[in-house]
């Protein structure tokens, strides 16, 4: 804050020991006299010390959702703030509380009336066909059963081999293939692509 | 002496006369046995505690009603003040002006109260920032360890500049070349170890308003927006340059921008995370495309998720609701990529989503 680091503003020593300060100083009706002086004198000009502008801050007492309370500094008056909707209850940093999970309930039986009647084309969120997944899941479980059996095999094969047995072979076996490391669009792109799906 | 210098410092202040007699008589246990412990000593330092009192004060019985109203500090103050201080008493004001160093009147440090660039506070720890130094930082460096064994030779850095062929002789001496194709020169990602954990420096919150050239009122609703969500006082910003088509002018006051480090920056980041942004309808997170591959991070609010802040949210109706501006956030952090930037928001609470690139 206006402040100017000390080493940049050295002692003029030259002042006592250059010959043309000497010659200023003996001889000041000369006419090189006052050139010579401003030359060597230190240069510097009076910095204001700004008072800085604070607007008033309050301590305020915030309560989440879940009852936890921290002291904050807010420009806010009041001395208690109680959130009801915080990353308490919410579900993208709950994901393990069911009760916050959106879960239709449909006793009466009146949905699925109207799905039946209309179809599923106004439900918000997509439900992933029912057949398809069950194919899905019998593949699944044949070709692991497959593997399963290549790696019993393989034990055999090995004489009792631990599969894990160096630490290297564990850590790459939890590496997945990430499509999402790979690059990809553009920021211009990826945005036009989101309008694209909100429409 | 030679014995002396074996008792303890407590027990040779006392007279000689008195250590000669025998020591369970002299003073109490704990002095004389070569072991103390607290068990034995809660039971006979009843005097240490003598002076706390018992009970609470919640405890003490209500005031009645009359008692209240005959409670007037505002009065007592008013009555007080005959014996104010007198305005002819000296009092210390520091110069308006820094003159240098040598300058024989100096102003104090601006950690004495009486500076002119005084800054009270800390007023409180801000919750993140404690969190960060109990929890996140060692998280951060657990999770990003990696184990180089000892004596491994280091990797040559390749040169990122490039030299020059030397086919002419004013090659000589020449400072090398930038990367070709772009004149920046990108950071080098730098390793987290226990003494380069990424943290939060700074947070620049900016508002643009070109409706400001017609109605200088956007500017001032911007201004007041982001003093109450920050709590500094936000500065004006000019646009850049002219283009016809947006119809701004360059150098037009068309916007304003703050930044706030330290404990302020952490709390603003706290109420983001933890109470703006679960408030946002249909909020996926922060896309992860964001970043200056430098290790700064932004995103942004559209005026509705402006009003979400309860600063704003406490008092809505003092602001012209159609003149609320949107904001940027840009979280500088000491991360030299933006994944190691990254880490350290995902830790803190930040969902992120979409791809990811660097």
């Amino acid at each position: 804050m206006g402040k100017l680091p000390s080493t940049l503003l050295r002692r003029p020593t030259s002042l006592y020991t250059s010959p043309s300060t000497s010659t200023a100083t003996t001889g000041p009706s000369g006419p090189s006299s006052p050139r010579c002086l401003l030359q060597h004198q230190q240069l510097r000009h009076a910095t204001f010390v700004l008072r800085p502008r604070r607007p008033y801050q309050f301590t305020q007492l915030v309560q989440l959702s879940d009852g936890s309370t921290f002291t904050v500094r807010t420009t806010m008056p009041s001395a208690l703030y109680k959130s009801t909707k915080d990353s308490r209850n919410h579900v993208l940093w709950q994901p393990t509380e069911k009760s916050l999970r959106n879960i239709e309930v449909d006793e009466a039986g009146k949905l699925a009336a109207f799905r039946d009647r209309y179809g599923r084309g106004w439900d918000t969120e997509e439900v992933p066909d029912e057949e398809a997944e069950a194919a899905a899941a019998a593949t699944q479980t044949a070709h692991v059963e497959a593997k399963k059996a290549e790696a019993t095999q393989d034990q055999q094969d090995a004489a009792g081999e631990d599969p894990f047995d160096s630490l290297v072979d564990l850590i790459s076996s939890y590496s997945k293939f990430d499509p999402n490391t790979k690059g990809g669009k553009s920021a211009k792109d990826a945005a036009r692509d989101e309008g694209k799906k909100r429409r | 002496m030679a014995g002396l210098r074996g008792v303890s410092r407590p027990a040779r202040s006392l007279p000689l006369s008195q250590l000669s007699r025998p020591a369970c008589l002299a003073y109490p246990a704990y002095l004389t046995c070569s072991r103390r412990s607290v068990s034995t000593q809660a039971a006979e330092s009843p005097a240490v505690l003598r002076d706390l009192e018992t009970d609470s004060t919640l405890g003490a019985p209500q005031l009645s009603p009359d008692e209240k109203r005959q409670f007037k500090p505002w009065k007592r103050a008013a009555d007080r003040k005959g014996f104010g201080l007198p305005g002819s008493r000296y009092q210390f004001h520091p110069p308006k002006y820094n003159r240098g160093p040598l300058h024989p009147i100096q102003s104090p440090p601006s950690s004495d109260p009486t500076a002119r660039d005084f800054v009270p506070g800390p007023f409180n720890m801000p919750r993140l920032r404690q969190t960060y130094q109990a929890t996140i930082a060692s998280d951060i460096m657990t999770l990003a360890y990696n184990h180089i064994p000892p004596g491994t030779p280091s990797r040559e850095q390749p040169e990122r500049l490039r030299d020059w062929d030397g086919s002419s002789e004013y090659h000589k001496n020449r400072p090398k070349r930038g990367p070709r194709g772009s004149p920046v020169l990108p950071l080098v990602e730098q390793n987290i170890t226990f003494r380069n954990i990424p943290e939060i420096t700074e947070v620049t919150i900016a508002s643009y308003a070109p409706q400001a050239a017609k109605d200088p009122e956007h500017l001032l609703v911007a201004r007041t927006i982001l003093l109450a969500i920050t709590g500094t006082t936000p500065e004006i910003t000019r646009t850049k340059s002219s283009v016809v088509q947006w119809g701004i002018i360059e150098g037009q006051r068309a916007g304003v921008k703050t930044t706030i480090h330290g404990n302020a920056a952490y709390e603003f980041l706290d109420r983001c995370i933890h109470i703006v942004f679960p408030r946002i309808k249909d909020w996926k997170g922060i896309r992860a495309t964001t970043g200056d591959s430098s290790g700064n991070l932004a995103f942004g609010f559209t005026p509705e998720e402006v009003a979400l802040f309860p600063e704003i949210e406490v008092n809505y109706d003092m602001y012209p609701s159609k003149m609320i501006p949107g904001c940027r956030v840009f979280v500088k952090t000491t991360a030299t990529s933006d994944r190691q930037a990254r880490l350290l928001l995902q830790t803190m609470g930040v969902p992120f989503y979409g791809e990811i690139r660097n």
